[in-house]
């Protein structure tokens, strides 16, 4: 857009000429302005004083609640609730980026129709016109209608399009994204139902713990809850009597939480299992520490040879010895399970032998360990549980065979979060009709028919169950803290309209409008710490506390195991045979643009990686031996081969990394979504393929091997830091740690 | 007969006769235009006709060099309209190489104070025909200098504000800062040298202004202020110009001494050396001279001024010269021995760069040309009486000097306590800049000559009359009386 | 002589930094620091006024990360002071802040050169707010051009506020009514901030007495006004 003409620009002109330093008196020329007096400002609008607005993040599915701060109805900063259960007025670097999801120079102006899938030529239509289609569509569909949503869709539109589709006869909706995907939440929650009887998130507590050994668990990175897990630990480091804690870290490659910990243990890609399992071997074996513990160890576990663990695992045995020991003879012991152990083929299992070892720890339940998210306080409040990736890969059949006729995706970007191989693209050739809610044209938008593009959640209503809750129940509240900045419509909204015109639908969706909606699930939940009764009372209490939460936390639940765990541990197999593949690949989620959704926001492109100081770009980390024996340095361009795909990226010498694996940050390679996003870096879910794990509830990414080859290009890496001052710089210094 | 023949030594020459006297009169006057004089109005001729001489070529060179300066007022607008950031300056490099240019230009200025000041007092006569041509390059490299310390500003048409001036907000400049002091110091040295230049000019703007006729005319009327030559007039005329040359002199060394405290007062390592005081005046010596000896060579057979300037004054800067290399190579040494001595962790690296990182083959070619080269050719007579090989040690000179500089202000700068933000500097908007400025000197210098006689013909006249031939026995010795 | 009516100090526990860099998201957001390009981060000129520094010691596989937030240290005696010629970077002696006043600024740069910690940022370009991402911009906050040096204020725009509005309400300053951006949102709760004069407030808490503080590039005399905490290595016995 044209630069408006400014004073600076004008001074700037007076400059160059003969005279310098125009003077005050010289406005730029403008043809008109307006004055409008303030007579009748908004109710809570005091001119230079600042309203705060109380909402929920939806930048990850933990739901951290959050104040906006509006001035002249504009949202100018987010900061943590304080009163919130979850981040206790904390919050991480992806929430405060939430405004730039709010003023994206490319969201979408209004409704949109693409004539020709792909096209990118995207005609404006007007909202009734586009609803109508809408309707029409889905009204033609009958039951043949699929939802695809994401993990951060609020519970109350997820609820109305699990109305919508059971009153119609179709499937229920699909929730499946790349971050609760790749994370393993699915895997984690069906673990737990069958270990402890329910399936919930695993909580994990570490302010009071002794001892924590993570499983690759980046839960200070893009874990479960960074916030929440920030908070614990600042408790754990700074325990009563100076008391410090041990954290120890076993991945391959030195994520942040990695740093932080007193010890890391480089082991082998996909052996964190393993490794877990021959813990509980030694417990049972050596009979250390209690003889409960030793019995339960027994119990849980047998038959596992720890040296060939050690061996697979690239873990040395007295090392394996040392962290039994330090595990079973510390009072307060926590072991966490990591994404890359749920990304394996085997991902059940070794999270079994995980949780087998917390619960010999026995400090299940206890204020520092292993508790299970408590349940919804409430029926009327959902959460959208993450789909099982053979539940995805069942949708993606139906679609391929001509079974769906009218696809909504809400919130999800398949197109970009799932491998090439899963086939979502080709089966989406074979749906009629695809609509998309998406606020900025997405990789998956691009491929649909219609897009009515919803709120972002500061302009939207909504509520989140707070997942993984780790005290208490909480729903956390999502209000608009200023009008839209562009013309969308609530896609709640949208729906509970659509259903009126179809008479199935019209019963199971009645409300006129999603406010009553949430007014009748708030008014359900009952009073909470906020107090009150009536449903006007509740409602603004909901609104002004943030959400809901008891008002006294229930006692935490101990965990019991409801079934004796068949821990049946094998050696990881890996796709690529180890002459023509002889890295291993690690993935992991950027700590800022997470599994790609950050991309658009430039807070986040622009903020430096935290462990490799890159950004806007994607690299490809090598140890300096790997570096040094493929003779390639920082910058140049190395294909990465997959037996699933391939890719190119620049090199990041790393220093923290196995020198058999090679590591790639998620979240780059998107082709659109905005300009930030937009062709910049790449996508290592290319080099992914539609491998599950033996469950088939999770996708098996931690078990792939590459090759690598230099391709003799070369891009200058946009470092913050200066690699040869901190690699070479004063070399005998003495660290104040 | 040439400048460049040689002259025997005393016990090479052979026994005098009677004719002889003439001879050696002959040579005497050969080699020093003092004691060979020239009717007036002849010397008058040669002093102005140059300024008529504009050949082709010299029009192709100025059009050329306007084209270079047009290039960098361009690039300059360029500047001021999207910012600094066309530069290749960065963090922590957030000097370059406008601030090289600054202290180079500052630098070679400082010659012409010396030789028209300086060498003066010391009653050095040799000085004469040079004096007005070196305080033109100290004249234009100060314009210079001001004007790279202008493109350096992020908010230029702010620069003002440095200027203590009574103001509505009774805000004043920060004294406390070398900027400030930089700021004054060459004020006042760009003023002090202007009315220096203008005072010596004024008796010759008179004698312009008999011989002219037109625009000349009319101009030279103008700025020699009704100069009529009157017994008074040059009285008054050498008590001035007596007073400037003694005051002048301090200025000058101040100058640079701020210049350098803009280093030397920062904490940054590298720069925060108590020599850098004397260690830049003697620089900028170093390079002046280097310069003047260039321009000297230029305008000598540009201008055929071959009668005024001879092998003496060649001869003369060339021994300064190699006096100021040993003296550079001095205080460069004693800049250097302390930090590495007590072994600073950033000094340490920033020597290791220099002695084989990226900046090595810099480091030895600055070594080479300001310590190395003039050591080893200047003693020599013969290379002295070369014209051509003298220029050639000078322009490296020049090279040395630069580099002396670029390592000071980029090179230092990308080393500090943090090696995490250690930095590289790659110029970019910065050379146009740099080219243009040379460019703008050298053609301010040619139009310069082309409008004011560059030979201060008085000053020759007046040593002309007081030296002379004096016998002594066998020998004829050069004399002279002392004026009163 | 004005006589110091409070210190704001900083205190950055190292041993609970993450490196999250939720601190530095944060303070862009607050005070309208812009982001700049890739071509620009590779030209050196990334704009950061607090980073979290990363160095690394130690050998695979014991090699070890060490994480380092520098922001401004409001230094007492502060280089980049006395060689601004414009005087566009005071100090308040009042509350002991380092001031940099924009407007004042004609970006000679030098006070970058004199900072040791190298925490001061130059506008090599004007910033680029695309609509609608000027509607962020924090009115507080003066929107810096082209030119212009930039540096942490400790979030002076929050601590004006909270003094004029303790002086409305007709009550002292009290020390938890200020916070910093980076310090609100810190979810390790590594950065802490205060009145080191007040004796009750947790920095002076924390400090008084506490073998593991030290100042960065303490030997320059600079007397910053951030303290930071040693990191440990915890180790159990077998």
């Amino acid at each position: 857009m044209a630069r408006e003409f400014t004073r600076r620009d004008f001074l700037k002109l007076g400059a160059m000429g003969a005279a310098t330093a125009v003077m005050a008196g010289c406005q730029p020329p403008r043809p008109w302005i307006t004055l409008e007096p303030y007579v009748r400002p908004p109710e809570q609008q005091l001119a230079g004083v600042a309203t705060w607005f109380a909402s929920t993040c939806r930048q990850c599915p933990a739901g951290c609640g959050i104040l906006v701060r509006i001035m002249n109805g504009r949202a100018l900063k987010i900061e943590g609730n304080p009163d919130h259960p979850l981040n206790q007025g904390k919050l991480c670097a992806r929430g405060q980026a939430g405004l730039q999801v709010l003023y994206n120079p490319d969201r979408l102006t209004g409704p949109v129709q693409q004539s020709q899938r792909g096209s990118r030529m995207y005609e404006p239509l007007a909202w009734e016109a586009g609803i109508n289609t809408l309707y029409e569509k889905l009204a033609a569909a009958g039951g043949r209608v699929a939802v695809w949503t994401n993990s951060t869709v609020s519970g109350h539109l997820f609820d109305l399009f699990q109305r919508f589709s059971a009153a119609v006869g179709g499937p229920s909706p699909l929730v499946y994204d790349l971050y609760t995907g790749f994370n393993g939440y699915r895997l984690l929650a069906d673990v737990s139902q069958e270990l402890f009887g329910r399936a919930a998130l695993p909580t994990y507590s570490l302010s009071h713990a002794d001892v924590i050994l993570s499983f690759g668990a980046d839960f200070l990175g893009t874990g479960l809850s960074a916030v929440r897990y920030g908070r614990e630990f600042g408790g754990f480091r700074s325990q009563p009597l100076g008391k410090r804690g041990y954290l120890v870290q076993l991945e391959p490659r030195m994520s942040i939480s990695a740093a932080v910990a007193d010890h890391w243990v480089p082991l082998r890609p996909g052996t964190e299992g393993l490794v877990a399992g021959a813990l509980v071997q030694i417990i049972a074996e050596e009979e250390l520490a209690s003889a409960d513990r030793a019995a339960l160890a027994q119990s849980l576990i047998g038959g596992l040879d720890v040296g060939s663990i050690a061996a697979a695992s690239d873990v040395p045995a007295e090392e394996l010895l040392h962290l039994a020991h330090a595990f079973a003879s510390a009072s307060q012991a926590v072991a966490l399970p990591g994404a890359a152990l749920t990304g394996t083929d085997a991902g059940a299992e070794a999270l079994a032998a995980v949780q087998a070892l917390n619960l010999i720890a026995g400090t299940a339940g206890e204020a520092s360990g292993l508790t299970l998210s408590p349940p919804s306080p409430s029926e009327a409040v959902l959460s959208p549980e993450p789909a099982a990736f053979s539940d995805m890969q069942a949708l993606i059949e139906q679609m391929r065979a001509g079974q769906v006729q009218v696809l909504l995706v809400h919130g999800a970007n398949p197109a970009y979060d799932l491998p090439e191989q899963v086939g979502f693209l080709d089966a989406v050739a074979n749906v009629p009709f695809v609509a998309s809610f998406a606020p900025i044209v997405d990789e998956t938008a691009l491929w649909a028919d219609l897009i009515l593009p919803d709120r972002t959640y500061l302009e939207g209503w909504g509520y989140a169950l707070v997942s993984p809750s780790f005290d208490q129940p909480a729903v956390s509240g999502q209000q608009p803290v200023v009008t839209p900045v562009f013309d969308s419509r609530s896609t709640a909204d949208i729906l509970l309209t659509v259903a009126r015109g179809i008479p199935a639908a019209a019963q199971a969706l009645p409300w006129p409008h999603e406010v009553a909606f949430l007014q009748e699930t708030v008014e359900q939940l009952g009073p909470g710490a906020a107090g009150g009764s009536g449903i006007d009372v509740l409602w603004t209490r909901f609104q002004q506390e943030g959400g809901w939460w008891p008002a006294s936390p229930p006692e935490p639940e101990a965990p019991s195991l409801a079934s004796a765990p068949t821990i049946q541990l094998q050696s990881p197999s890996f796709r690529g045979g180890e002459e023509e593949y002889p890295y291993h690949l690690y993935l992991y989620p950027s700590g800022l643009l997470s599994d790609g959704r950050g991309a658009s926001q430039p807070w986040l492109q622009g903020s430096p990686d935290p462990m490799t100081t890159v950004s806007w770009q994607t690299w490809v980390e090598l140890h300096p031996e790997t570096a040094e024996e493929l003779g390639v340095h920082d910058g140049d361009i190395v294909q990465v081969t997959s037996p699933e795909g391939e890719l190119e990226a620049p090199v990041c010498v790393y220093p923290a990394i196995r020198p058999d694996t090679v590591a790639i940050p998620l979240g780059q390679g998107h082709t659109d979504y905005g300009r930030y996003a937009r062709d910049r870096g790449r996508n290592p879910m290319q080099l992914v393929g539609a491998q599950a794990d033996a469950t088939g509830s999770s996708l098996a990414w931690s078990t792939l091997r590459v090759k690598i080859r230099p391709t003799g290009e070369k891009v200058a890496l946009a470092l913050f830091e200066n690699k040869v001052g901190v690699t070479e710089g004063f070399l005998n210094a003495e660290f104040p740690h | 007969m040439s400048v460049n023949e040689v002259e025997h030594p005393v016990w090479r020459r052979p026994l005098l006769e009677g004719e002889d006297l003439a001879e050696q009169a002959e040579h005497l006057k050969r080699r020093h235009l003092l004691l060979d004089p020239k009717f007036p109005w002849e010397m008058n001729d040669d002093a102005l006709k140059p300024m008529y001489r504009t050949s082709p070529s010299f029009w192709v060179i100025v059009v050329a060099l306007s084209g270079l300066v047009m290039m960098g007022a361009i690039t300059w607008f360029r500047q001021i309209y999207w910012g600094l950031g066309i530069t290749g300056l960065n963090r922590p490099i957030y000097w370059g190489l406008f601030l090289v240019n600054t202290v180079y230009f500052i630098g070679i200025g400082h010659a012409g104070t010396f030789i028209s000041a300086a060498l003066r007092v010391l009653k050095i006569e040799w000085r004469r025909p040079i004096s007005r041509a070196a305080e033109t390059i100290t004249l234009f490299g100060l314009t210079a200098a001001g004007l790279s310390i202008l493109m350096h500003l992020g908010r230029v048409w702010k620069f003002y504000w440095l200027l203590p001036y009574p103001n509505q907000r009774q805000l004043w400049p920060n004294f406390h800062s070398p900027l400030m002091w930089d700021f004054m110091a060459i004020l006042t040295y760009l003023t002090g040298s202007t009315l220096f230049i203008y005072l010596g000019l004024l008796p010759d703007l008179a004698m312009a202004r008999d011989h002219t006729v037109g625009w000349r005319y009319r101009l030279y009327s103008i700025l020699s202020l009704g100069w009529r030559g009157t017994e008074k007039e040059w009285a008054y005329h050498k008590t001035a110009l007596d007073i400037f040359s003694y005051v002048i002199i301090p200025v000058m060394f101040s100058v640079h001494t701020i210049v350098s405290w803009d280093f030397a007062m920062s904490i940054q390592p590298g720069w925060n050396s108590t020599i850098f005081g004397p260690y830049f005046i003697v620089g900028a010596l170093f390079s002046g001279v280097a310069a003047v000896i260039i321009v000297m060579a230029i305008i000598r057979k540009s201008m055929r001024l071959e009668y005024f300037l001879r092998h003496e004054h060649f001869d003369g800067m060339a021994k300064f010269l190699l006096i100021l290399s040993f003296t550079w190579a001095y205080f460069y040494f004693s800049d250097y021995i302390v930090p590495w001595y007590n072994g600073e962790p950033v000094m340490k690296v920033v020597f290791d760069v220099l002695r084989r990182g990226w900046a090595a083959p810099l480091w030895y070619l600055m070594l080479f040309c300001n310590l190395l080269l003039p050591v080893a050719t200047l003693w020599s007579r013969r290379v002295r009486s070369n014209t051509a090989a003298l220029v050639m040690v000078c322009i490296y000179i020049q090279i040395g000097m630069y580099l002396e500089r670029y390592f000071i202000v980029p090179v230092f700068l990308g080393y500090n306590e943090l090696p995490f933000s250690w930095g590289t500097y790659i110029p970019r908007a910065g050379v146009l800049l740099t080219i243009a400025s040379f460019a703008m000197i050298i053609l301010l210098y040619m139009l310069f000559s082309r409008v004011v006689p560059l030979i201060p013909v008085w000053e020759i006249l007046e040593g002309q009359i007081f030296q002379g031939l004096k016998r002594i026995g066998r020998a004829l010795l050069p004399a002279r009386s002392e004026p009163h | 002589m004005e006589q110091p009516e409070r210190k704001w100090t900083m205190i950055v526990d190292i041993d609970k930094c993450t490196g999250c860099a939720a601190c530095v998201v944060a303070c862009h957001a607050e005070n309208n620091v812009p982001i700049v390009t890739e071509q620009e981060v590779v030209r050196g000129r990334g704009q950061h006024w607090i980073r979290i520094e990363r160095y690394w010691s130690g050998e695979y596989p014991h090699v070890k990360a060490h994480f380092l937030p520098i922001l401004c240290q409001h230094c007492e005696n502060a280089p980049c002071e006395p060689v601004c010629p414009a005087y566009a970077t005071v100090h308040s002696p009042r509350e002991n802040l380092n001031l940099q006043i924009y407007n004042r600024c004609i970006g000679t740069r030098y006070c970058g050169n004199n900072c040791p910690y190298k925490v001061r940022f130059f506008n090599y370009f004007d910033p680029n707010f695309v609509e609608p991402q000027d509607q962020q911009l924090n009115p507080d906050v003066t929107v810096r051009s082209a030119g212009v040096m930039e540096k942490c204020t400790f979030c002076v725009q929050r601590i004006r506020r909270a003094e004029e509005k303790a002086l409305a309400e007709g009550h002292p300053l009290r020390e938890d009514e200020v916070v910093p951006a980076c310090v609100q949102t810190c979810p390790t709760g590594a950065l802490v901030f205060g009145d080191l004069y007040n004796p009750e407030s947790q920095v002076a808490k924390l400090l008084e007495p506490n073998n593991r503080k030290f100042r960065l590039l303490e030997h320059l005399g600079t007397l910053p006004s951030v303290y930071y905490l040693k990191g440990g290595t915890s180790r159990v016995s077998e």
